[in-house]
């Protein structure tokens, strides 16, 4: 594989994500001293889904990068691509917005498909205030043209290193930034990956 | 009948034995570890072989006592081998998958390398729990003829899970894969890799 486009494709889904254990820790303790409480846990579960689904899509209103200012999978193709290309272990290295046709299709020898069907902010330390990073869980598909044998397949959940109060996400210039520094992350934690799989002759 | 006896007798040992040992494997003590055989042939193989050292880590850990803090009971979350000795032990593992032979005696380079994270968060949620591992780690590489010191790199690997329930595997697959994700970026580091090229001519 020498000659290889990359396409970033998919929408994206922001999501703030707390993983709460609020309010579904106290619908089980209210429902242990019910007969019937354990009938009731399944219904517990989904009101708690739901009130945290609720929260998020009010906080991921207060962060999200204004709409269309950040399209996550081509951030992510593109350093994607630069960390391949500095590799030097690939002759071309394209990044395309769409699939390649025609005569640009028959000269690459794999097309690498990058989606981040999620992306945003998500609790990864508890206490007061709890800490929050930005994260983004991207999937990268290689295959051949023509054939379309898949020669790798990967999804990987990437994390940003900084972790910070919900209330300094508040700046969405300092979001937008944090969300662009970790999408660049995730092509570079792709690129590990493939170099990795691809190794070397001995 | 006696030998049939004492068979039954060593066979009841062994299984007291087993559910004694089963019953020490405490919940926050982690068996973290960086396998050979997960390890690859990489960029880092991709130059000639070299002599290394890998000098003994240096633990700059805030907290070098635990590795986190398990949610329920507030007691320390360790691994069962000192932390530096995980890092030193995956750094010679993937130099010695790489086909460069690592030494104590005459050598091309010293890699000095330092832990400054290695950290598990647990995050309770319901019903499952969010862990995250972190991993960070400096190297410098070091002419193993004149001492001069020529590049630092820093690698941070960051591994999240959502799991359900919370069990002990867990908590060291995310560390193990922390871990990993940072030897795979240093085998594939083209800075790395082009300063170790230079110190092989």
């Amino acid at each position: 594989m020498r000659r290889v486009a990359i396409v970033s494709a998919g929408e994206s889904r922001f999501a703030v994500l707390e993983h709460s254990a609020e309010p579904g820790r106290t619908f089980d303790e209210i429902l242990k001293w019910n007969t019937y409480g354990p009938l009731f846990r399944p219904l517990a579960v989904l009101v708690h889904q739901g009130v945290n689904w609720l929260v998020g899509l009010d906080r991921a209103a207060d962060t999200a990068p204004d709409g269309g200012a950040v399209s996550p999978p081509l951030i992510v193709a593109n350093a994607l691509a630069r960390a391949l290309h500095a590799s030097g272990r690939f002759e071309e290295i394209r990044a395309l917005v769409r699939e390649p046709v025609g005569e640009a299709r028959r000269d690459i020898d794999a097309i690498a498909r990058v989606t981040v069907p999620e992306w945003g902010l998500m609790r990864v330390r508890a206490g007061d205030p709890a800490l929050v990073s930005a994260f983004a869980d991207v999937r990268a598909q290689m295959a051949v043209p023509g054939t379309g044998v898949i020669v790798w397949d990967t999804s990987q959940d990437v994390t940003g290193p900084e972790r910070l109060p919900l209330q300094s996400f508040k700046d969405r210039r300092f979001t937008r930034q944090q969300l662009v520094d970790l999408l660049e992350r995730a092509g570079q934690r792709l690129a590990s990956e493939l170099l990795y799989a691809k190794g070397v002759e001995p | 009948m006696r030998p049939r006896r004492r068979a039954t007798h060593r066979v009841l040992e062994v299984l007291a034995l087993l559910l004694i040992a089963g019953g020490c494997t405490s919940m926050n003590t982690l068996d973290v570890g960086y396998p050979a055989a997960g390890a690859n042939r990489a960029t880092l193989g991709s130059i000639a072989p070299l002599r290394i050292e890998v000098g003994p880590v240096a633990d700059r850990r805030v907290d070098a006592v635990r590795i986190g803090t398990a949610p329920n009971d507030g007691k320390d979350i360790v691994t069962s081998r000192p932390v530096p000795d995980i890092v030193h032990d995956a750094l010679v593992t993937e130099i010695g998958k790489n086909g460069h032979a690592v030494v104590t005696g005459d050598k091309d380079v010293v890699l000095a390398p330092e832990v400054d994270e290695f950290w598990l968060d647990v995050v309770t949620g319901y019903p499952e729990t969010h862990y995250v591992g972190r991993v960070a780690i400096a190297l410098a590489v070091v002419n193993g003829r004149t001492g001069e010191r020529v590049l630092v790199r820093r690698y941070v690997g960051i591994r999240r899970q959502l799991v359900e329930p919370d069990s002990v595997d867990a908590r060291r697959e995310v560390m193990d894969t922390a871990l990993a994700r940072t030897m795979r970026d240093l085998a594939t580091d083209r800075a790395l890799v082009t300063a170790l090229s230079r110190l092989g001519q």
